[in-house]
């Protein structure tokens, strides 16, 4: 049997100043997982996904990723891809050169990776301006070309940090099908952090429901994989009942939040 | 209906126009002796008269002015890298930039033109050294100002200190490189005139301060309001030179 994707057993981090962002969680990712972490402002979701990103170092605990270090991570079989909040494009560059820009890095060579960033672009529905800039495109587009970007690598693990947060509510749903189709179709594994308890609902196999001060996982929530996530998911009866389940554990997680707050106050 | 565009361009042609006017009637009317307040008209016959001699000044001055400029852009950039490659460094350096930039030109122009014995080249100096701190500052403020998520991005991908550099660094500094760029240009004409007021070299390479300061001398008020003119032209076509170079490498962004 493989080594899961991404394992953490008990990761703490505590900031400089002594705040506990995070204390000891266990996450274990299998390959095919839409992971989903969700929860109040504070539960440390971001902090826990900049570690997995290597961004931040864990004050304790053991991390793997594919069951080795992160030295072996962006080999083959084991790349890593990361979506921020913003769209986060060089502006002085062309579209095709910004989806390029991870191979580039990697020194692949010119051609093979021009055709691969018009082949990401297109999986995005994009492949007509690669010649623009980033400032000639809408939010959603710059948001997609970001996805392109990161699909260009063929990651084994895509970390998608609020992708969505900036964007209105029908141009996320929008992305959040298109997201649905390209992980589940695709088989990606996908560790998901959001506040948006409707885009939870939607994308996840699993969802992690954090509670804050200190971060920490407070309920875990399955989903059946097997669910075609479309517009009639959205509409269903199905949705609306994972949807309620999931406000109510999340309810209850703000609610734990509050409590250790006024305790420490 | 005009575009505003040309509105722009022809509302305050107009009212130079209309003053120049009126300093003209002024001077006119009133009969004000030349030495005191030319005319307009007397300032254009003085521009045709000498006007050989004073473009050629001119020329001087602008060859000081574009080698200050080249001095300054290279040395402060190099100065920014290095500052910005270690937090020990900048605080070692950083105090004598400070001095540098507070310390009046036209008090350190006498040492410099007594330490350097060719002319030209200690009034360059004195020009690069005015206008080095635009340069500096912006260059430094511009190389840090790369956008920590994607800072984060490279660390993530694992690129090497060069491609950090060259793909995310320069290009991040280049919006506040300009702008310190556009400053300097000015400050090098600027720091040119000044260095020549300070070194009072006369002769065949003098340079148009020479010329203002030699037709005060004389009484020439007109023949110093045409050079004053040229000097004026001059910076303006500086000025717009570098707005359009700073447009230009700016214009894919937002």
């Amino acid at each position: 049997m493989s080594s899961p994707v991404l394992s953490l057993a008990s990761i703490e981090k505590v900031f400089p100043n002594g705040v506990r962002g995070l204390s000891p969680v266990d996450l274990t990712v299998e390959k095919g997982d839409f992971v989903t972490l969700i929860g109040p402002s504070g539960c440390g979701k971001s902090t826990l996904l900049k570690l997995i990103a290597n961004l931040h170092t864990p004050s304790g605990g053991k991390m793997n990723w594919w069951g080795g270090n992160f030295g072996d991570v962006g080999r083959k079989g084991r790349r890593m891809a990361f979506v921020f909040q913003d769209a986060t494009l060089m502006p002085w560059a062309t579209i095709a050169k910004n989806v390029r820009l991870p191979l580039d890095l990697e020194k692949v060579d010119r051609s093979t990776a021009d055709k691969r960033a018009l082949a990401a672009l297109e999986r995005v529905g994009l492949g007509h301006v690669t010649e623009h800039y980033p400032a000639q495109l809408s939010g959603g587009m710059k948001m997609r070309v970001s996805i392109a970007r990161a699909l260009v690598t063929e990651p084994d693990l895509l970390l998608m940090d609020e992708p969505f947060g900036a964007l209105d509510e029908f141009t996320r749903n929008r992305l959040d099908e298109e997201m649905a189709r390209l992980c589940y179709e695709d088989g990606l594994t996908t560790l998901f952090v959001t506040h948006a308890l409707h885009e939870a609902a939607f994308l996840s196999s699993r969802v992690m429901v954090m509670a804050a001060r200190p971060g920490r996982i407070h309920a875990e929530y399955e989903i059946d994989q097997s669910i075609l996530r479309n517009e009639e998911f959205r509409l269903s009866d199905q949705f609306a009942g994972i949807s309620r389940e999931l406000a109510i554990l999340l309810e209850d997680a703000s609610r734990e939040s509050m409590i250790q707050q006024e305790m420490r106050a | 209906m005009m575009s505003s565009r040309t509105f722009s361009l022809l509302a305050p042609v107009t009212l130079g126009i209309i003053i120049l006017g009126i300093w003209e009637g002024i001077c006119r009317f009133w009969h004000i002796p030349p030495y005191l307040m030319p005319s307009p008209s007397a300032i254009w016959r003085a521009l045709m008269l000498d006007g050989v001699a004073l473009l050629h000044a001119l020329l001087i001055t602008l060859e000081i002015t574009f080698a200050a400029l080249i001095a300054a852009v290279v040395g402060g950039v190099l100065v920014a890298f290095l500052l910005v490659q270690s937090p020990l460094i900048e605080r070692c350096l950083m105090p004598y930039v400070v001095i540098m930039q507070v310390t009046p030109i036209v008090a350190i122009a006498p040492l410099i033109i007594i330490l350097i014995h060719n002319t030209p080249l200690a009034l360059t100096a004195c020009a690069a050294l005015v206008a080095i701190f635009p340069v500096i500052s912006n260059t430094l403020q511009g190389l840090r100002s790369v956008d920590p998520d994607l800072a984060a991005y490279f660390q993530m991908h694992k690129a090497s200190r060069l491609q950090t550099l060259i793909r995310l660094r320069i290009p991040s500094a280049l919006p506040m490189f300009m702008a310190g760029l556009r400053i300097a240009t000015g400050l090098s004409l600027v720091g040119a005139i000044v260095a020549e007021f300070v070194a009072g070299t006369g002769g065949n390479s003098a340079g148009l301060a020479y010329q203002i300061l030699q037709s005060g001398f004389q009484m020439d008020i007109p023949r110093m309001f045409a050079a004053l003119f040229l000097i004026t032209v001059a910076g303006l076509v500086l000025y717009a030179a570098a707005a359009s170079l700073q447009r230009f490498a700016l214009r894919h962004r937002p």
